[in-house]
């Protein structure tokens, strides 16, 4: 139970993970699967920042008054990176839809069908 | 001895140099006829002057690329190989002759007189194979290359006959490449310079498998039943391409697959251990006779040439399944007795077609008075096919005979028999129509055709009487044959 | 010398910036710029391939930080098919020219370029990338441009399948970047090298296998491995025939190329079920090879057939990595490099058919075999190749392959991988025999010339590179021969 507890946080990203996939999933508007998308990609990125996470650290910024334990920087780093990538993404993806509705008149999947 | 000599990629190179030569010239017609004559005569040149040094056992080798990594495109003339590249170089000249005749007025000529050159040059490149990979992409190189002359008139028929020999065939190239891999996993060689590279003691179902893999895959162009379903199909196409398939080049392929596979890749020894090859004679000897009997009821002459292709080959693959020298001296031979007694054969369906348009075996009676010539070499080409002495077919029988003998194998020589009534039974009645009854409904202009046809045609027929009177005239085909036999039964242990 | 590493990378990159800047004052420059661009990385890979001849892997520190701590870019065999990547796209982009000012509008060319050299640059980045958080930005460059490449030529079908193609290809990316985060978490290193030697420390297994899966799985949708191929036939039959050369030939290539690196990071764990994992890829794999093969037999689009033929390839690929003897990821290295020049072959031939007839069903392209020689012939060539007909380029590989499954003792994937071969053959038999021996349908067949120059050139350079990446195959075996050794002796 102990264990479970600790890893809270680790459950709760599984859950918005899956919470991303279901939408990515299961709805048809290509709007609401662009948001699924992002939320797995929040659940992602929030799991890789708290794997930084030290027990009693400081922020990495090393500035001469702080000493001792500081978080790992190198994951906020990296999802620093990560958002400006979906970020393009999803300016791309939402480019794309105002492109499909243009040509085709909705954004509805299963609409669509009968037009591609 | 064995010597590195470029002449046996030269023979390859020519017809293939030749081939991209008349792709680019276009449209000129005398350019092209000069070309692919030029060639063949060229490439004839080239393997006869190899001939005096493989006649005293001079064994001429020459790799190419090395692809891949330590197994290479290799080319090796060894007795055999030079056997077949003759046979198939010599009838290459006639057939080209031929062709320039046949395909006056029809269209497409860039087209086939390309391909053609490009058979004949991946024929001689099996031939020369030093290793069953560059066997392999030359088999399968010949394969694509047929295709486009198979369906040369673009014919919904024409097409359907060249898709079922693409699946038989392709799919025979498939399994060989299974095979050929199993091949390389259990010897770590491809190569074909020794009898035999399968080591004895590998897994019995492996060697099975690579047995039945290779049989069957080379049995598909070798027309073994049940595995002969495109030939009779492709009997569509222009008559040229139905000497190329029938005696120069395809089926030939075929047959000379097996002879490989039978005395380089296993070995008599290791076959003979094992057993395999006496359901390879059960089948070629049941093919022997089913091939006669479906031919006698052809009424089309080329469908029947087509079912007696089927029942000659299979002479071959039995002689080679009998694993005894003399037999193998049999099956050798035969690769030229049956190549020129048939191609005879085709260049006369081909002119009477061109002369009269008759393709039936009921429309050719009397046409013997109107086209003497012709129906004479068919005559003679049908005395062979039956076995009569002094005749190339029955040089075969003997030696298979003796064969079988050899190998205390005596229903074989019954078979000789059956068979040879067979073949008396389909190729007499033509015989008999052609000159002893009076021609009906040809019109009087009617005459022999053109001499661009009727001269190969005659000059197959005039080697269908050498091959069986110079059996014991040294230099002769014959000759060469038994070169090849003295490596294939010398390794076996001086026997 | 040793800066010639980044700047293979960087150049493009830069490039792939600056061009719509300059396009927009001069649009005629944006080829030229790109071209320069391009001739350059393939100047830089070659040198680079050369010294990795000489002198076995090298690797270059940016900003002067050593690895494990710095960024390390590292130039061994995988990362040697970045000669290839930039000569294929250096092929595209001459080629692009003529077909590029028809299919694409004006005022987007030099985004097109711009999309291009991007891509390249993210291809080059991505196969020479020293630790797994470079790996995962290269990939996401080269996804983006590619998500953006589909829909450049307009029309609502390619920005549909642009989209299933962003929303297949985002999935991938999270999951690689999670599974990247799992590793980062386990080692506290993202060096790939580094991380191997960590991981043999780590104790528990359950978090490895995760990330393992997780790599795998994302790798695999990247690669439109069967089962979630479904977003390749759409978006590579959608897209301009240029850019599908460069998804089908190049792209699903990064998917496996990080396959093979993530797989060598595993290699040296122990107590991971890896038998089982390579059980799994090779099942997946000859799965792969019936079914592409069996969909591209029932299209009559050309260019969905060519779509469904790269996932029957990938599926040879992946055959070969999943049976892991020598022998076998000889076979996946190879046709990795030779699937690429193959298919672009085709893509661009057939794209030069389409460009100048307008048409692109097998019906009605019969006969365009007289009208336009050269092109048919390089579709004829790449058919043969891909069909794995020997000498060709394509036969290679898969004689490796199946050489592997004998070692491997598993003849039915030998017998699997031929079946595929004959099936591929079928359906490009199919397209020779339109082109060749079918009369045209209609009249317009009669008035069609053959493509300009700069559109046939790079196609005739791609299908000679087709035969004699065959007869001269010990080159590339050579290049791949120590990368398959430390991986098959790991593993």
């Amino acid at each position: 139970m102990g264990a479970a507890l600790q890893n809270l946080d680790y459950f709760a990203f599984v859950i918005l993970f899956c919470i991303g996939l279901h939408t990515l999933v299961a709805r048809p508007n290509l709007l609401k699967k662009l948001l699924g998308l992002n939320i797995m990609e929040t659940a992602v990125f929030a799991f890789i920042v708290t794997s930084g996470m030290v027990d009693g650290g400081a922020a990495p910024i090393v500035d001469g008054t702080v000493t001792g334990p500081f978080a790992s920087p190198l994951p906020q780093a990296l999802i620093l990176t990560g958002i400006v990538v979906a970020v393009s993404i999803s300016a791309l993806a939402l480019a794309l839809i105002i492109e499909i509705y243009r040509q085709c008149g909705t954004i509805e999947a299963d609409e669509l069908k009968g037009v591609g | 001895m064995e010597v590195i000599d470029s002449r046996i990629v030269l023979a390859p190179a020519i017809s293939l140099a030749c081939a991209l030569l008349i792709f680019l010239s276009g449209g000129h017609a005398a350019w092209r006829a000069t070309l692919a004559l030029g060639a063949a005569a060229l490439k004839f040149a080239v393997i006869l002057s190899l001939l005096p040094g493989s006649l005293q056992g001079t064994v001429y080798a020459y790799t190419l690329f090395d692809f891949p990594p330590g197994i290479g495109i290799a080319f090796r003339a060894d007795a055999l190989g030079m056997f077949f590249a003759l046979v198939s170089s010599t009838l290459w000249v006639l057939t080209t002759v031929y062709a320039i005749g046949y395909m006056k007025d029809r269209r497409q000529k860039l087209r086939f007189f390309g391909f053609f050159s490009l058979c004949i040059s991946t024929t001689v490149g099996i031939a020369f194979a030093e290793n069953l990979l560059t066997l392999l992409l030359c088999y399968e190189a010949l394969t694509v290359c047929t295709y486009p002359l198979l369906v040369h008139d673009e014919t919904p028929e024409a097409l359907r006959a060249g898709r079922k020999y693409l699946v038989y065939t392709l799919a025979g190239g498939a399994l060989i490449l299974f095979g050929v891999v199993m091949v390389q996993h259990l010897a770590g060689t491809l190569s074909l310079s020794h009898a035999g590279i399968l080591p004895a003691d590998a897994p019995r179902p492996m060697l099975l498998a690579v047995f039945c893999a290779l049989v069957a895959g080379f049995g598909v162009k070798a027309a073994v039943m049940p595995l002969h379903g495109w030939l009779p199909s492709a009997m569509v196409a222009p008559t040229p391409v139905s000497a190329l398939l029938h005696a120069v080049a395809v089926v030939k392929a075929g047959v000379f697959g097996l002879l490989r596979v039978i005395y380089n890749v296993f070995g008599v020894e290791l076959l003979a251990m094992l057993g395999y090859a006496a359901w390879l004679a059960a089948l070629a000897a049941f093919t022997i006779v089913a091939g006669s009997l479906m031919a006698m009821a052809q009424d089309n002459l080329k469908r029947r040439l087509a079912y007696s292709t089927v029942s000659q080959l299979s002479y071959i693959v039995l002689a080679a399944a009998l694993l005894t020298p003399l037999a193998a001296l049999a099956a050798i031979a035969h690769i030229a007795n049956q190549a020129f007694a048939k191609i005879t054969m085709f260049f006369v369906a081909g002119a009477v077609e061109q002369a009269t348009g008759r393709r039936h075996v009921h429309e050719l009676a009397g046409m013997g008075r109107v086209m003497p010539w012709t129906m004479g070499a068919f005559t003679v080409a049908s005395l062979s096919f039956i076995g009569v002495p002094l005749f190339a077919g029955f040089v075969t029988k003997w030696y298979l005979s003796l064969g079988a003998l050899q190998a205390e194998a005596w229903w074989f020589v019954l078979l000789m028999i059956v068979s040879a009534l067979l073949n008396a039974a389909y190729w007499l009645p033509i015989v008999y129509l052609a000159w002893f009854r009076a021609p009906r409904g040809l019109p009087a202009r009617v005459r022999e055709a053109g001499w661009l046809l009727l001269a190969p045609t005659l000059a197959a027929a005039a080697y269908v009487v050498l091959l069986g009177v110079t059996t014991r005239v040294p230099g002769m085909p014959f000759s060469l044959a038994e070169a090849a036999v003295n490596f294939v039964s010398g390794t076996r242990g001086g026997g | 010398m040793s800066a010639w590493l980044p700047l293979a990378a960087c150049v493009p990159l830069v490039a792939g910036a600056l061009v719509p800047a300059v396009g927009r004052r001069r649009p005629q420059l944006a080829q030229g710029c790109a071209l320069a661009a391009s001739g350059w990385t393939v100047l830089a890979t070659a040198r680079l391939t050369r010294r990795l001849f000489m002198e076995g892997p090298f690797s270059y520190a940016m900003g002067g930080w050593a690895a494990p701590w710095g960024i390390e870019l590292r130039f061994d065999a995988w990362s040697a098919a970045s000669l290839f990547i930039a000569l294929i796209m250096l092929a595209v982009l001459v080629y692009s020219g003529p077909y590029a000012r028809a299919a694409i509008e004006p005022r987007r060319l030099p985004w097109y370029y711009s999309l291009l050299l991007l891509n390249l640059g993210g291809m080059v980045g991505f196969a020479c990338a020293g630790d797994l958080f470079n790996l995962f930005v290269f990939m996401e460059l080269v996804s983006v441009s590619s998500y953006a490449l589909v829909a450049v030529g307009g029309g609502r079908i390619a920005a549909l399948a642009a989209f299933k193609y962003l929303l297949a290809g985002a999935v991938s990316s999270v999951l690689v970047l999670f599974s990247v985060g799992v590793l980062h978490a386990l080692t506290g290193s993202l060096n790939m090298a580094d991380v191997a030697l960590r991981l043999a420390a780590v104790e528990s297994r359950g978090p490895v296998v995760l990330a393992l899966a997780g790599l795998s799985a994302g790798f695999m949708l990247k690669a439109a491995l069967f089962p979630v191929h479904l977003w390749l036939p759409d978006a590579h039959a959608a897209a301009p025939c240029p850019v599908s050369a460069v998804l089908s030939g190049l792209v699903v290539k990064v998917g496996i190329i990080g396959l093979l690196r993530t797989n060598a990071v595993f290699a040296g764990v122990d107590g991971l079920p890896m038998a089982a994992f390579g059980q799994v890829l090779a099942w997946l794999g000859a799965l792969a090879i019936v079914a592409g093969a069996l969909f591209a037999l029932f299209q009559q689009d050309i260019k969905l057939m060519l779509a469904y033929s790269t996932v029957s390839n990938i599926g040879y690929i992946v055959l070969g990595l999943g049976l892991a003897n020598h022998a076998a990821l000889t076979g996946a290295g190879i046709h990795v490099l030779n699937h690429a020049i193959i298919k672009a072959t085709l893509f661009l031939a057939v794209g030069a058919i389409i460009h100048q007839t307008g048409s692109r069903t097998l019906r009605e392209l019969r006969g365009v075999g007289r009208m336009m020689p050269w092109s048919a012939l390089a579709v004829s060539i790449g058919a043969l190749s891909v069909a794995g007909l020997p000498p060709t380029a394509g036969f290679l590989g898969k004689w490796y392959i199946a050489l592997g499954a004998f070692a491997a003792g598993q003849p039915g994937f030998a017998a699997v991988l031929l079946l595929g071969a004959l099936l591929i053959f079928a359906y490009y038999i199919r397209i020779l025999n339109a082109f060749y021996f079918r009369a045209p349908v209609d009249d317009n067949m009669r008035s069609v010339h053959e493509a300009p120059l700069p559109m046939l050139l790079p196609v005739l350079f791609l299908a000679a590179l087709c035969i004699l990446g065959g007869l001269f195959g010990r080159w590339p075996v050579a290049l791949v021969a120590p990368a398959v050794e430390r991986l098959a002796g790991g593993g």
